[in-house]
């Protein structure tokens, strides 16, 4: 007996240093495992960011301008009519040539009008509208340098990639070498990235447009599926009797929130654009697609917030003799409020980084003007980010980062929004 | 309680106050249509926004096919106003224009484009011939005794043993496209040609039934083919009908990949397999010609002035049209036609050449701005 | 209501208020929709019956286009010199009947809401029971709002039903569920010569599963070993940081994955294959399936994570006071107990991978290509219903109803999945409750 007793012993003796050798693998590949889920992340980020941040400065190239009544063919008096239909673009391309006065086959003239943006006649028209005075002077101009020529100045692409691998060609490096040493280029902030609508060309696209877009979205998301959420919960919640018609309810909504998000885009499609023949492609549609998407988010957290909500305050609204509904209106919403708060950010923000079913009802389109309503043909910031991301100029690829960047940026500013309004809720 | 009324009252005077969100006139221009003149037609777009005080046109990218239906399905505020095509309309199209009460219709040419068989700059460059083309892409080829068969080709090398070992994978647009539209009429119909029993087929006239007969019978086309011909027509075929059911059909079994009316894309996807081939504008290889390069045809290399000149053999030309019953109506039409058709855009030394449009003659841009200001009808 | 002082009151006063409140606000407020829907329709009658006759000659369409002018020029966005008199007088009639109507319903609604405030306040007595009238509309008004959640799903069911109706008179239900082929970009002309199209949705079903597969494959193991190393093994400290950081990968926008997984992943996969001497597509099901599973992670983790915590302590003190060791606890004792809700928690994360669209559309292929080789290109169901239906709006053919069909088998799925994996987590929950 005591010699099996023994045996027992040293047999576990044995068998534990397996035992815990396996305890320590197990152990290691959990550590494992989140630390995937951290490079994934870390890769993730960091690919985004190191693509996007260059797009957040921009490169300006100075020219000396003659802004000649001739050349532009108006009178030195010209109404400001006359001034906006001149052609300032012949005009930046005679001082081009004047600055390298060597350069004279048509294909090297052609490479040398590449050095200037397209904007940059708008802009200098904008500028002598702004100030006629100007005109019949020679001054040095500031220009928004083609995207081209600015991933050069960024020094995103150098001569050590052969010349018939990328589009800036040696001589344009040259001329951008001499203006730099002359003090002709300059780095600065990328307003225009702010401020402009979509735009063919890389260093004219803007993100203004589908912002706004985006807040008109959200704003008619947010009119329409806050109240109806939070009513919703509260119906569920406090009043529903439990009958058949309240169980059919309760499984609707734990279905669509699991319903694809593209389903949704297909029901915009057919209900509210073939059917009640809504505008296409306007924030309105869009609203109300999202609204009815995240309706069962916001409509689950807040059961939840109220349901969190201790009976107490409850029973004692109802023993002094309050209503059912002053019960709920007057103690249990204004408790339960962080809590709703926190699921109404939280569907927000998903309804922002949301585009499938926006594609669906024709928010994908070439839209250069900032919508000025809901019924405005208009994109959103997500779905600009998708069509960016299919442009084949390489300049597009940054700013599709940069946009994401943006787009992330309001995200985490939401969600630790929801993040701090929870922290208040558990401390009370 | 009075509190409570007034409050309510306010409410309700309030909404009612609000400003209507009634369907507004719409007031810029409406463009849908062809993904090759799509890069061409957002410059103009852009530029007419930024110069005029217009709003800039709203464009959507639905292929030249897809286009010209959106466009003859009527007139009125919710119908495109103009649509623009990477090929000439076609006579049924304009039927249905017609039928659905679209009769005035102004055709605008606005230059010439090459259709690229391009690789990734990664692998050599390839020449090959339309014959090539048509042997490696058609969906039935005539076989050693001259009987059509299913393509059984898979790798080039088994065409012509001086092309590369690699499987044949070509990426090119959907039927919406007028690129394969005109893909398919210039380069596999052009290469059919090259094979002497459907060419003689294809010179047979409707009244020659005996003759096509026979050639459909030594070439193993079934008889419904011709059957289903006259019910669907209501007339004999002509050989060069039956012809093109054979040469047009495109091969189904993976060889020819539908990538999309999205030409950047196939550009992307090329760029990441070496081996394949893309089929798209010449706008899109001068874009990126830092990524992929187009293939020698029949001896010649899609160049601006090989296309220019018409050596290329496969090249063709772009359009817009324009609803006349629209001009007038949507402010914008005529002035964003007249930006397009002019000298600063469409001449030798204009933006659009730049982006890749080979440029019209002298005269036929003059001829081209004449039509737009005149508004003039196109008869078929 | 003097004499008795308060206490003779049914109500408080305020409920009176809230009473009155309710019929003067919401008749009004319902006008007020009826008006905005109508208004529109009213005018543009109007105006066009005022019009010369030979314009009312043309046909609806132009006379819309004719309206469509001189009503942005009444808005100002139609230069003056486009117009012909008659239509400067029809826009100035506009301008005014638009003057007209807005005073109208100004005067409509507030008179509306006056005479319901009137009403109520007539009914108004101390035996008047304010309050349960007052909660009574507000139950309604509660209801009706979550029974809108009712009407989405019925609006999903039946517009795509319909829809799939149509497609389904063309193409047989059986040809479309079990064939093997797919292309669906038939010709668009009589005389054009296109694709055969044909609709078979077992490649798509495939390719779709194929990615899903891979992405569980992905998210499933680092999901669950997360799970249960923050949950049993972790401090404190350590899961407060690292869960929220994590689920950082949830909030990400789809679209940024898709951009991810087609600029980064994918040429990165396709370099690693060429390298190992292996062909790989461009927009192999492998970088999609991939990427979709890193957007999956923190789902199957969070999942996991209540399931495992919702096991009892006590099983987990009886099997440690035993003498085994966490590990043996974690796989002979808290795994059976959680595995009914893991399960339920992977199919759920399964209905969200069929479900997902962005990614796959910007990373996955566009040919059906009936094949399981995770290197290959692959198209999946939304991927199609995406190219179905992007620019063409046309309902007539069997290419964009394809896509309402295709929307049909999805919703279908994803609801039986969710269903399921429901059941199955609600059923486990019950043994411990």
């Amino acid at each position: 007996m005591t010699k099996d007793r023994f045996k027992n012993t040293a047999l576990i003796q044995a068998s534990l240093k397996k035992r815990y050798a396996r305890e320590r693998r197990f152990q290691m590949y959990g550590k494992l495992a989140v630390l995937a889920g951290f490079v994934f992340l870390f890769v993730l980020l960091f690919d985004i960011v190191s693509k996007g941040t260059p797009a957040f400065t921009q490169q300006h190239i100075s020219i000396a301008v003659n802004i000649d009544v001739d050349a532009l063919g108006v009178s030195s008096t010209a109404s400001q009519d006359e001034i906006s239909k001149a052609d300032f673009s012949s005009l930046i391309k005679s001082s081009l040539r004047e600055m390298f006065p060597d350069v004279k086959s048509r294909g090297d003239k052609r490479q040398l009008y590449r050095l200037v943006s397209i904007g940059a006649e708008y802009d200098l028209r904008d500028k002598v509208l702004a100030d006629p005075t100007l005109l019949g002077k020679k001054q040095d101009i500031w220009m928004l340098a083609h995207s081209q020529a600015a991933s050069y100045l960024k020094g995103q692409i150098t001569r050590v990639i052969p010349e018939a691998e990328r589009k800036v060609k040696n001589q344009q490096m040259d001329w951008l070498d001499r203006l730099r040493e002359q003090g002709r280029t300059k780095s600065s902030f990328n307003t225009t990235f702010f401020t402009y609508g979509d735009s063919r060309e890389p260093e004219l696209a803007g993100i203004r447009a589908a912002l706004q877009g985006s807040l008109f979205t959200l704003m008619v998301t947010f009119a329409l599926a806050f109240p109806i959420g939070v009513f919703a919960a509260v119906y569920l919640e406090e009043f529903a009797p439990r009958n058949r018609l309240t169980d059919l309810i309760e499984i609707n909504i734990n279905n669509l929130a699991a319903v694809p998000s593209i389903v949704f885009g297909l029901l915009g499609l057919a209900v509210f654009i073939n059917f009640f023949e809504l505008p296409r492609s306007a924030p309105l549609v869009g609203g109300i697609v999202l609204s009815l998407m995240t309706l069962p988010t916001i409509i689950i957290t807040s059961r939840a917030a109220i349901q969190a909500v201790s009976p107490s305050i409850r029973e004692a609204a109802l023993g002094v003799g309050a209503s059912k509904l002053q019960t709920v209106f007057h103690h249990v919403l204004p408790v339960a409020m962080p809590g709703i708060l926190t699921g109404s950010i939280i569907g927000m923000a998903q309804a922002l980084g949301e585009s499938a079913p926006l594609l669906m009802i024709g928010m994908v389109a070439f839209i250069m003007d900032v919508p000025g309503g809901v019924t405005d043909s208009s994109t959103v910031l997500p779905v600009q980010i998708y069509l960016w991301a299919d442009s084949p100029e390489r300049g597009f690829t940054e700013k599709t980062s940069a946009a994401i960047m943006v787009l992330m940026g309001f995200l985490i500013l939401m969600n630790a929004l929801a993040i701090i309004l929870r922290k208040r809720f558990e401390l009370k | 309680m009075i509190k409570q009324l007034l409050g309510a009252m306010a409410l309700a005077v309030g909404f009612s106050g609000v400003a209507n969100v009634q369907a507004q006139g719409r007031d810029s221009v409406s463009i849908v249509g062809s993904s090759t003149v799509y890069p061409f037609a957002t410059v103009v777009a852009e530029r007419f926004g930024r110069s005029t005080s217009f709003k800039a046109p709203k464009i959507e990218s639905t292929g030249s096919g897809g286009g010209l239906k959106l466009f003859c399905k009527g007139v009125g505020a919710g119908t495109p106003d103009i649509t623009n095509s990477s090929r000439r309309i076609k006579k049924s199209e304009y039927d249905d224009c017609q039928s659905n009460g679209v009769t005035d219709v102004i055709e605008v040419l606005i230059g010439y484009d090459g259709i690229a068989i391009a690789n990734s700059r990664r692998a050599p460059q390839l020449a090959i011939s339309l014959k090539d083309l048509y042997l490696a892409l058609a969906k039935d080829i005539p076989d050693a005794d001259g009987q059509l068969i299913p393509n059984p080709h898979q790798s080039w090398n088994d065409i012509n043993p001086a092309l590369p070992a690699t499987k044949i994978e070509v990426m090119g647009p959907p039927p919406t496209s007028g690129t394969r539209d005109a893909f398919a009429e210039l380069a596999l119909g052009g290469g059919a040609k090259s094979i002497p029993a459907l060419k003689t087929l294809s010179g047979f006239d409707s009244s020659q039934e005996q003759e096509i007969k026979s050639a459909m019978e030594q070439l193993g086309i079934p008889v419904s083919v011709y059957q289903a011909y006259v019910e669907s027509k209501g007339k004999k075929p002509k050989g060069k009908d039956i012809f093109k059911t054979v040469a047009y059909s495109v091969r189904e079994d993976g060889a020819y990949i539908e990538a999309g009316e999205n030409d950047n894309l196939i550009v992307q996807k090329l760029e990441a397999n070496p081996n394949a081939l893309g089929i798209f504008g010449f706008s899109f290889l001068d874009e990126n010609g830092d990524k992929v390069q187009g293939s020698v045809i029949d001896g010649v290399e899609p160049s601006f002035d090989t296309i220019a000149d018409g050596d290329y053999p496969v090249s063709r030309p772009l359009y817009f049209y324009i609803k006349s019953a629209h001009v007038g109506r949507i402010p914008g039409i005529q002035e964003y036609a007249m930006e397009f058709a002019s000298a600063k855009a469409m001449s030798e030394d204009g933006y659009l050449p730049e982006k890749g449009l080979i440029p019209l003659s002298k005269e036929e841009l003059a001829q081209v701005q004449a039509d737009v200001k005149s508004l003039k009808r196109l008869e078929m | 209501m003097a004499g008795g002082g308060l206490g003779s009151l049914n109500s408080l006063p305020k409920h009176y208020g809230y009473m009155a409140a309710l019929w003067a606000g919401l008749p009004a407020f319902f006008l007020f929709l009826a008006w905005l829907a109508l208004e529109g329709h009213y005018i543009q009658s109007m105006v066009v019956g005022s019009l010369p006759a030979e314009i009312q000659a043309m046909s609806d369409d132009e006379i819309g286009l004719y309206y469509n002018q001189l009503v942005g020029y009444a808005q100002g966005s139609v230069d003056r010199s486009m117009l012909n008199e008659d239509q400067i007088a029809a826009a100035n009639n506009y301008q005014q009947l638009v003057a007209k109507g807005q005073a109208m319903k100004f005067l409509l609604v507030g008179s509306l809401a006056v005479l319901g405030g009137m009403l109520a306040t007539i009914r108004v007595s101390p035996e008047l029971r304010a309050r349960n009238h007052v909660e009574n509309i507000f139950k309604w008004i509660l209801f009706s709002c979550s029974f809108i959640a009712v009407l989405t799903t019925l609006g999903i069911v039946l517009s795509v039903l319909f829809e799939a109706i149509r497609f389904f008179q063309v193409i047989t239900i059986s040809d479309f569920l079990l064939g093997l082929q797919w292309s669906p970009q038939m010709a668009i002309r009589a005389d054009q010569v296109g694709a055969s199209g044909s609709f078979g949705f077992v490649p798509l079903l495939v390719g779709t599963l194929l990615i899903s597969f891979v992405a569980m494959f992905i998210a499933v193991p680092i999901g669950l070993m997360s799970a249960i190393y923050l949950s049993e093994y972790a401090s404190r400290r350590f899961r407060a940081i690292t869960k929220p950081v994590l689920e950082i990968l949830a909030g990400v926008p789809t679209v940024v994955y898709g951009f991810f997984a087609a600029l980064t992943v994918a040429p990165f996969i396709r370099d690693l294959g060429e390298s190992l001497g292996l062909t790989v597509a461009s927009e192999s099901a492998l970088a999609a399936g991939l990427v979709m599973g890193i957007m999956i992670i923190p789902f199957v983790m969070s999942l996991s994570d209540d399931i495992i915590s919702a096991v009892p302590d006590s099983m987990r003190e009886a099997s440690l006071g035993m003498g085994a060791t966490m590990n043996e606890t974690i796989r002979k004792v808290l795994m059976p107990a959680a595995l009914p809700g893991i399960v339920g928690g992977i199919l759920l994360a399964v209905s969200r991978a069929i479900g997902e669209t962005m990614i796959v559309v910007m990373a996955a292929g566009l040919s059906a290509k009936l094949t399981v080789n995770p290197l290959e290109a692959v198209t999946t169901i939304t991927v199609q219903i995406v190219t179905l239906l992007v620019g063409d709006q046309e309902f007539d053919s069997p290419k964009t109803l394809a896509a309402f069909a295709l929307g049909l088998v999805l919703f279908f799925v994803t609801l039986s999945l969710n269903v399921i994996a429901l059941y199955v987590v609600r059923k486990y929950r019950e043994q411990y409750d």
